[in-house]
């Protein structure tokens, strides 16, 4: 069925288009290209995302949920690009009607061959030699702030998981910084609720994918974000409510 | 990784299976079953008998704790005895339960207190009486375990859909980990309480009704979606569509001529939306496609974040043949693979808890005190540690 989708995107691009699919995410293709989409004294490494009509779903549910994901994602990343400090990938051009959106390349190979994001490299790490290297504290410190500061500006991200935050290393220093991607759930919010949903979300999708180290990296990414923030009050009102989404969630045991 | 220690207490009689009766009493239906399962594959159990009552509110109502828990008190015994019966005629005439049942498993949570805890004592007394080990079951280890053994699937992402629980779980270093679930209601109790607005009958279920009403449906009512990651969030729909319903029933079974408007706006063409009658069909359909595509969704996003390929549903709502149908295509797309069940084994039943519990027993399970079966209503599925899996 892949194959069907992949030939729908070969020919909305033009059959010479180069195209390399690397992952086939949970709503999205994600397709790799050296070439611009209508510059080509720009030809460098790009990254096609794009959004295929889900069949399980009626045509209009999925017509609405396309178009407003992916006009949402590039606002988002138009947004977060004028401002310092926050990664993430460049904008390059969408098409939100057909679901398509061009953005800049990031990430690279980790040591053992896998694609740099956080799950890969945190797995990668996954034993008790490596878990409480500094290096992973660090990376996760990183992340935390990046977290921080993108609520800071009163973003969401609306789905962090640890495969949605993907690392490059510079090449001098060997440090690692962390990219945010996948803003399809994302949007602008000041409430202190979608902040608290946020990190709650984070939280959770570590705690069942790395579950051996859970409590340690959760704890250095908390930290990270704690540091970014400077009010002080804003910090405490946001991680007050992050305790009362985590009471609420569902047949939690009552004792402590 | 070691083998699980699954032949730790051998089965009664040098037999080559075990013989386990399990007990279900956690929301409004009573189940008592009986299986045969191998001593040499955990997966190969045969039923011997699954015998359900459902407790049925009328319509425009839901089920009380206290009128379901006087349902399993009077129907505890009566259902026993078909139990028996049947075990009787399969097993042999010479069955007898003190001498043959290696484990009484009871539901000990999560569900409602007082359905439950009637059940729990009758799970005492029939232990206490015939001097049978007794062994707590979560009952959604129930539904998870009763899956895997009914498809054969090895360990895929299991998606859990009832009346009380929506999760999506998957399997990892002996626990089952919740990846995503409701931020607030779950999908059936979504589903009751939407036919309890158009007072649709709760006999079967109320969820079967709306299905066939759904497929009658032609035109798509634009709804609230909210998936937040892998968690999703069904109060907003709900409560949307409780109000459009008041307001339809109210008025004559319509809807005035601007709301139509406003509600069928994609179709961008005034003299169509005019000419379209929305019917209670319409809504069910509408309510479902967006309820099944939110679950689906997620569901997607979990497997593609463990690297999963197979799909389990499971839970009352997991009979719904249209969430069956839109969960096949997607695993399509992905060249994956769903594994679904019936109602006989989807729909809360004793023969799920005695498949969870004989593992535990198994595994050498030992009920140290009769304080450690009280019954809890808040039992999450990721705090049962799981040693009958590699």
């Amino acid at each position: 069925m892949s194959s069907q989708l992949i030939d729908h995107v070969q020919q909305y691009l033009g059959e010479d288009f180069p195209i390399k699919l690397i992952s086939q995410g949970a709503e999205a293709l994600v397709f790799e290209t050296s070439k611009h989409p209508f510059n080509p004294s720009l030809n460098k490494e790009y990254i096609i995302k794009y959004r295929p009509f889900k069949e399980y779903r009626h045509s209009q549910i999925d017509k609405t949920i396309t178009k407003k994901r992916t006009v949402g994602e590039c606002r988002c990343l138009v947004k977060l690009n004028t401002m310092d400090e926050i990664n993430v990938p460049q904008l390059i051009a969408a098409d939100p009607y057909n679901g398509f959106i061009w953005q800049s390349k990031i990430g690279q190979t980790l040591a053992n061959g896998t694609f740099s994001n956080l799950k890969n490299f945190l797995w990668m790490n996954n034993n008790d030699e490596n878990a409480y290297k500094k290096e992973v504290e660090e990376v996760l410190y990183s992340v935390g702030r990046q977290i921080g500061i993108l609520h800071i500006n009163h973003y969401v991200h609306g789905d962090l998981t640890s495969s949605n935050i993907v690392l490059e290393q510079d090449k001098s220093s060997n440090e690692w910084t962390p990219f945010l991607i996948d803003f399809g759930l994302s949007g602008y919010s000041t409430l202190v609720e979608d902040k608290g949903v946020d990190l709650y979300v984070l939280e959770r999708a570590i705690l069942s994918t790395h579950s051996l180290y859970a409590e340690k990296y959760n704890e250095w990414l908390l930290e990270g974000y704690k540091q970014s923030y400077s009010n002080q009050d804003e910090l405490k009102q946001v991680l007050k409510r992050f305790e009362e989404v985590r009471l609420r969630g569902r047949k939690r045991s009552m004792l402590g | 990784m070691t083998q699980p220690p699954l032949t730790k207490v051998l089965p009664k009689k040098n037999r080559d299976y075990y013989l386990c009766i399990g007990l279900e009493g956690s929301a409004n239906k009573l189940g008592f079953g009986l299986i045969k399962q191998a001593v040499n594959d955990p997966l190969d159990t045969e039923v011997i008998s699954n015998i359900r009552d459902t407790y049925n509110a009328p319509p425009g109502e839901g089920f009380m704790p206290r009128d379901t828990a006087r349902h399993h008190k009077n129907w505890c015994c009566r259902v026993l005895k078909q139990v028996i019966k049947e075990a009787k005629e399969k097993l042999g005439s010479d069955f007898d339960l003190k001498k043959d049942v290696d484990c009484i498993a009871f539901t000990k949570g999560p569900g409602m207190g007082a359905p439950l805890h009637s059940v729990c004592v009758f799970a005492r007394t029939l232990s206490l009486l015939n001097d049978i080990p007794l062994v707590p079951v979560n009952h959604c280890i129930g539904h998870i375990e009763m899956g895997r053994c009914v498809t054969k699937g090895l360990n895929p992402c299991v998606l859990y859909v009832s009346g009380g629980n929506t999760q999506i779980i998957a399997y990892s270093n002996n626990r089952y980990r919740i990846f995503g679930e409701t931020l607030d209601i779950a999908v059936g109790n979504c589903l009751d309480r939407f036919a309890r607005v158009l007072k649709i009958s709760n006999a079967p279920s109320p969820g079967y009704n709306i299905e066939q009403l759904a497929k009658k449906g032609k035109h798509l009512i634009e709804l609230p979606y909210t998936v937040k990651g892998m968690d999703l969030s069904m109060s907003g729909i709900l409560q949307y569509l409780e109000q459009l319903t008041k307001s339809f029933l109210t008025n004559d079974f319509k809807f005035s001529k601007q709301k139509k408007r406003k509600l069928l706006e994609y179709l961008n063409d005034k003299d169509v939306i005019d000419s379209i009658e929305i019917t209670v069909e319409d809504l069910c359909f509408s309510f479902q496609e967006h309820l099944f595509a939110m679950l689906v969704e997620i569901t997607e996003r979990a497997m593609a974040h463990v690297g999963a390929n197979e799909v389990l549903i499971v839970g009352g709502v997991g009979c719904n043949m249209r969430l069956q149908e839109m969960m096949a295509l997607m695993c399509r797309d992905r060249n994956g693979k769903l594994f679904a069940t019936d109602d006989r084994f989807c729909i809360d039943n004793g023969v799920m808890i005695a498949q969870a519990g004989v593992l535990q027993h198994r595994c050498g399970y030992i009920l140290e005190k009769l304080e450690d079966t009280r019954v809890t209503q808040t039992f999450r599925t990721d705090e049962v540690y799981v040693n009958w899996r590699e």
